[in-house]
């Protein structure tokens, strides 16, 4: 990568624009592959399990993202405030004994109308970035408003247990439900001609409107997609905690940084072109789990978590310098 | 009065964001009558010390057709920086030291962004966490307080009637800023690269320069409105801050930025902020929740947003209108020759 950044010969430039990616890519992988072996407790079946379980939730809402960076709406900064009203949605109906079905279609009913407006929105012209910027302020207001601000908690046999805590065969039902919505998606893009329309919109706008594809209404379908996605990791988040608050996806919560910031990243790191039209939903999970698996191997370590967000940020950083690099070798860019 | 008309009509975008600042300070004065005093208008100063900055650089990243998603953390950073070294090498200095971080990173966005040719909201996403990170580190993953509050009493004193010197050094960088995007050729190619990038490019503009020169303010101003935070409070979070960029559009797309870049201004810029800070001092008079404001905040921002969609559907189907009722005139014209129009061809956008 260095050399292609320096200028280089002639040959070595031509060499890096076509090989670079993947020879970045493969000092990555060994230089994970060592340190992977060389920690102690990091390749046992139960600290992979761990990294996969850990991968879900976030695996979950970036394989709904795809959908809208694949259909060249870049991505969503509402996807934890929406997952925030979600879990509060979720949780009061709980708690009120509306039982777990009830609860659950609430929530996605948000999700879908959330997810309806900001698609039209950006559908009918608007950035994606902006709109979903304000409806973020929005979401999270009425979110923290609703709850009062306070946690919502409701006592601990309940209806959900078994999507929060349950396992099947030792594999616990969120790491089940993130591989099956992974498959599901893969399919749903590869094989439905919903899923051929959002690359074709994503590659190339122009075509898609001429051809009789408005942005509007994939705009308003990819961003009920990842809504709906925000809503169910909502509510398996809340049924693992048995309780809800509007900031659980704030950053001071869990996990190392921003949540929508780390969806986008599993996004990115994926390899998905941000532009639109190229890349899949498996690439999301990979980069979702590849994420979890370098999060994991520094928490054993023992760094701290500003390096863990620093190495999150790097992954993005040069995500996207190798994607630029990548780009730059196959056609030119106007 | 005629005057009047001719701003009104000359920036009409501007006059809004006036005609607004000024509803919302009058429903405030009106409902409150301790609103209308100096000291209200002190606070309201105070705010604008903090995020006028931000917004001034958002509006110029928005003029150059990007966003800038990094700005909180660039300000957390620059305020973490700063409050953790003024004991240790006083307060000039490691005001010093943390603006030139913040500038610096801003340059190399700039660079990254016309080198690699990518869109600035893909890398500032990124920069956003990668800061962040640089932010625990450098904060030690806590809140960095001041020993000595001698600075931040200097900072907040009254300089004037409702000024102090923290918000008129930020007056003084607009109108520096302003100056310099209005009166040189580098302010001008921001505007140009922003309002027809490919233009101004085929015009000759490198668009390295302006790029490099927007995210250096941008990141400048960032710095120093990270620093201002800082030694007011005395206190500095590495994860602090977020608030600020909802703020910060919303302050920019009222001053009058559209989001196709080009337009808006330093002025418009100063306008939006103070009514957003109008806004969140009359909302905190009437002890409103945090919360509640973000909603006020992001219902401001949709709507903006969607007067400024419909009005430019409104501006396309009427130029499309124009330029039917040209080609129709012109096909009338030459009909009996068969020749088929250009203008068919280039309709399509």
């Amino acid at each position: 990568m260095n050399t292609a950044l320096a200028g280089g010969g002639v040959d070595a430039r031509g060499f890096m624009q076509r090989h670079g990616v993947k020879v970045f890519v493969a000092a990555v992988v060994l230089l994970f592959v060592y340190f992977a072996a060389t920690t102690p407790n990091y390749l046992t079946l139960f600290n992979v399990k761990t990294i996969i379980r850990d991968a879900a939730l976030v695996g979950i809402m970036g394989i709904g993202l795809t959908f809208v960076t694949l259909s060249g709406n870049f991505f969503l900064l509402s996807m934890k405030e929406t997952a925030a009203l979600c879990i509060i949605a979720f949780a009061l109906g709980m708690a009120n004994d509306y039982g777990f079905v009830i609860s659950l279609a609430g929530a996605l009913a948000i999700a879908v109308f959330t997810g309806a407006i900001q698609g039209a929105l950006i559908g009918i012209g608007g950035n994606p970035i902006v709109v979903t910027l304000g409806a973020a302020g929005i979401l999270y207001g009425v979110a923290s408003w609703w709850s009062d601000n306070l946690v919502i908690s409701y006592p601990r046999p309940h209806d959900a247990e078994w999507l929060g805590t349950g396992s099947v065969l030792g594999v616990p039902n969120i790491t089940i439900a993130f591989i099956v919505i992974a498959v599901i998606a893969e399919l749903a893009l590869r094989k439905t001609v919903f899923g051929r329309q959002v690359y074709l919109i994503g590659a190339n706008r122009s075509t898609g409107k001429a051809t009789g594809h408005e942005n509007l209404s994939m705009a308003i379908k990819v961003c009920i997609v990842a809504s709906v996605c925000c809503a169910f990791v909502a509510v398996a988040f809340s049924a693992q905690l048995s309780s809800a608050q509007a900031n659980y996806f704030s950053s001071e919560f869990g996990s190392s940084g921003d949540f929508t910031i780390l969806v986008i990243a599993t996004v990115m790191v994926g390899g998905n072109s941000i532009m639109g039209g190229y890349g899949s939903t498996l690439r999301t999970s990979l980069g979702a789990i590849f994420i979890s698996s370098v999060d994991n191997l520094m928490v054993l370590k023992g760094f701290a978590s500003g390096a863990r967000v620093l190495s999150v940020g790097l992954m993005i950083v040069f995500s996207i310098i190798a994607f630029a690099y990548l780009r730059r070798g196959r056609r030119s860019e106007g | 009065m005629v005057k009047i008309k001719r701003y009104v009509t000359a920036d009409p975008e501007l006059a809004f964001a006036v005609l607004l600042a000024a509803l919302v300070y009058s429903l405030f004065a009106f409902t409150n009558p301790l609103f209308f005093t100096w000291n209200t208008g002190f606070a309201i100063m105070e705010r604008f010390a903090v995020l006028g900055l931000v917004g001034l650089a958002l509006t110029l990243c928005i003029i150059a057709g990007e966003i800038d998603l990094s700005i909180g953390s660039n300000a957390a950073l620059t305020a973490v920086i700063v409050v953790r070294f003024t004991d240790s090498i006083g307060a000039v200095n490691s005001i010093l030291l943390g603006v030139s971080v913040a500038t610096a990173i801003g340059l190399t966005q700039g660079f990254l962004i016309a080198c690699l040719r990518v869109r600035a909201i893909v890398l500032t996403v990124g920069t956003l966490m990668l800061l962040r990170g640089v932010a625990l580190f450098a904060a030690d993953e806590k809140t960095v307080m001041l020993t000595d509050f001698g600075v931040p009493d200097f900072i907040q004193s009254r300089v004037g009637v409702i000024f102090s010197p923290a918000s008129l050094l930020v007056i003084t960088l607009f109108v520096l800023v302003g100056l310099f995007m209005r009166y040189t050729r580098y302010g001008r190619e921001i505007y140009a690269i922003g309002g027809a990038r490919k233009e101004a490019v085929a015009a000759g503009v490198n668009l390295r320069r302006p790029m490099m020169i927007v995210f250096a303010v941008s990141g400048f101003c960032a710095g120093v409105g990270g620093a201002i935070i800082g030694l007011r409070s005395g206190t500095a979070q590495p994860l602090g801050l977020q608030y600020l960029l909802l703020a910060a559009t919303v302050a920019a797309f009222i001053g009058g930025v559209s989001i196709l870049g080009g337009k808006g201004g330093v002025i418009g810029a100063a306008v939006g902020t103070l009514t957003v800070n109008i806004l969140n001092t009359g909302l905190v008079f009437k002890v409103t929740p945090a919360y509640e404001v973000q909603i006020y905040l992001g219902i401001l921002l949709l709507t903006v947003i969607v007067f400024q969609i419909l009005s430019m559907l409104y501006e396309t189907r009427k130029q499309r209108a124009l330029l039917l009722a040209d080609s129709n005139r012109a096909q009338a014209r030459v009909a009996p020759a068969g020749r088929s129009d250009p203008n068919h061809t280039s309709r399509g956008n």
